[in-house]
């Protein structure tokens, strides 16, 4: 019981987290899988059933744009962050630095 | 490799419909990529148990494509397209039931109103159909999530590749070219040249006057059939041609259903003076324009369904030019 109300209130606390890893990683442009390896080696381990939809959740709300194309024979889908994205991750990360600040205080 | 592609398969049934390529193409990609990967380490291709736990890393096929999917309260995203093929399978069974006993109930000799009456309840054992159905998933989402999902599943008994490509074999469209032309002969000729029809039962029944009346119509549905064929022959990478033929020969048939649902008699007999003659003339008429009644639902719910299905592969690819696809 404890270990599924914590799994379930890590999860909570990681969601928000992630997008901001994302927005952040994706400054620079990648695929799926090269970003998914990029956070892992950060410590930021995702799955994904949860990173893929993320991303399309992120570009229809305009943040992320992605395209088609072909890399070492295969077709991959290449996302960026937006201009719109830019100023949300520049936001949240000032949202964020607060928070943590905040928290180093309380905890 | 058969193994992913059975895996992606199985994703793909419970995806958005106008997302499905798009997500199937990434996944493919990131699959393959991981794949890739482990082998150039191991210097190896990867087992098959190497294959099931790369796979079940991933979840079972139905909770991956749930997470696509937008959050639903009564009935979950991962539940959501089994009740969904549930409901559309039961609603057409019961149209079928009642078509049935709509046909059986002419048969047993009840006026034409009756048997349309039967016909008529489709509605309401619809609404009742979709009632219960949403009330037993509801049931099964609000108790199902007191329990945890096992992750207990093999990659390994997930179902058989299907043929994926909507698209025929040439030699399937020479055959089909063939055969329309045949039919197509003998029905334009058989019009007018009525033995080649009705055989023997000519000294019985001849067509009414409808017929002769709508034989351009018959002309163009012929015409319209074998070019749609001949352009998929033509045109083999148009994957639409299935969809787009099915639409434009059910719109067509409405309109000549039209025009025999509304014609005062379908058949009439060689020798009207004869009363035993009128009157199968009569039943055959009856019969036939029930089953024109039945044709003109079906046609309503092909033009329907070939409608949405373009529909949503247009919007699917609409969206994937406007990613790049």
């Amino acid at each position: 019981m404890n270990h599924e109300v914590l799994e379930n209130l890590r999860l909570e606390l990681r969601r928000g987290c992630l997008i901001l890893a994302v927005l952040a990683e994706l400054r620079s442009e990648r695929y799926g899988y090269t970003l998914r390896k990029a956070l892992a080696d950060q410590g930021m381990e995702i799955d994904e059933g949860t990173l893929y939809p993320l991303l399309r959740r992120l570009e229809s709300q305009g943040l992320l744009l992605s395209e088609w194309r072909e890399e070492e024979k295969r077709n991959k889908r290449f996302y960026r962050i937006s201009s719109d994205g830019k100023l949300i991750l520049k936001q949240l990360a000032a949202e964020w630095k607060s928070i943590n600040a905040s928290l180093d205080g309380i905890l | 490799m058969e193994m992913i592609d059975r895996y992606l398969q199985a994703v793909r049934f419970a995806l958005p419909s106008a997302q499905r390529d798009d997500i199937i193409k990434e996944l493919r990609d990131s699959i393959l990529s991981q794949i890739e990967e482990k082998e150039a380490t191991l210097a190896r291709p990867l087992s098959e148990p190497e294959q099931v736990e790369l796979l079940k890393k991933l979840g079972r096929p139905c909770q991956l494509a749930s997470r696509y999917r937008q959050q639903r309260h009564m009935i979950g995203s991962a539940l959501f397209p089994i009740y969904w093929k549930t409901l559309t399978a039961s609603l057409s069974l019961a149209f079928l039931v009642l078509a049935v006993a709509s046909i059986a109930t002419a048969a047993a000799g009840k006026t034409f109103s009756a048997s349309l009456a039967v016909l008529s309840r489709y509605p309401g054992v619809a609404l009742m159909t979709f009632a219960w159905i949403t009330l037993v998933f509801s049931a099964l989402e609000y108790f199902g999530a007191k329990f945890r999902v096992s992750d207990r599943w093999d990659p390994r008994k997930l179902p058989p590749l299907v043929k994926s490509d909507p698209r025929k074999s040439q030699f399937e469209l020479i055959a089909q070219l063939v055969i329309q032309t045949i039919f197509g002969v003998w029905w334009l000729a058989g019009l007018h040249y009525q033995y080649l029809i009705f055989g023997p039962g000519i000294a019985f029944l001849r067509f009414g006057a409808v017929w002769h009346t709508i034989y351009p119509l018959f002309v163009l549905l012929v015409i319209v059939d074998l070019a749609l064929t001949a352009s998929r022959f033509a045109w083999p990478r148009w994957t639409q041609g299935g969809p787009v033929a099915r639409l434009v020969m059910s719109a067509l048939g409405l309109i000549v259903l039209y025009f025999l649902i509304n014609a005062p008699d379908l058949f009439v007999a060689t020798d009207p003076s004869t009363p035993q003659m009128q009157s199968l003339a009569k039943n055959i008429n009856y019969g036939v324009n029930l089953g024109l009644v039945v044709a003109t639902i079906v046609n309503v719910i092909n033009v329907v369904k070939e409608s949405v299905r373009l529909i949503s592969r247009r919007l699917g690819r609409v969206h994937q030019a406007t990613v790049g696809g």
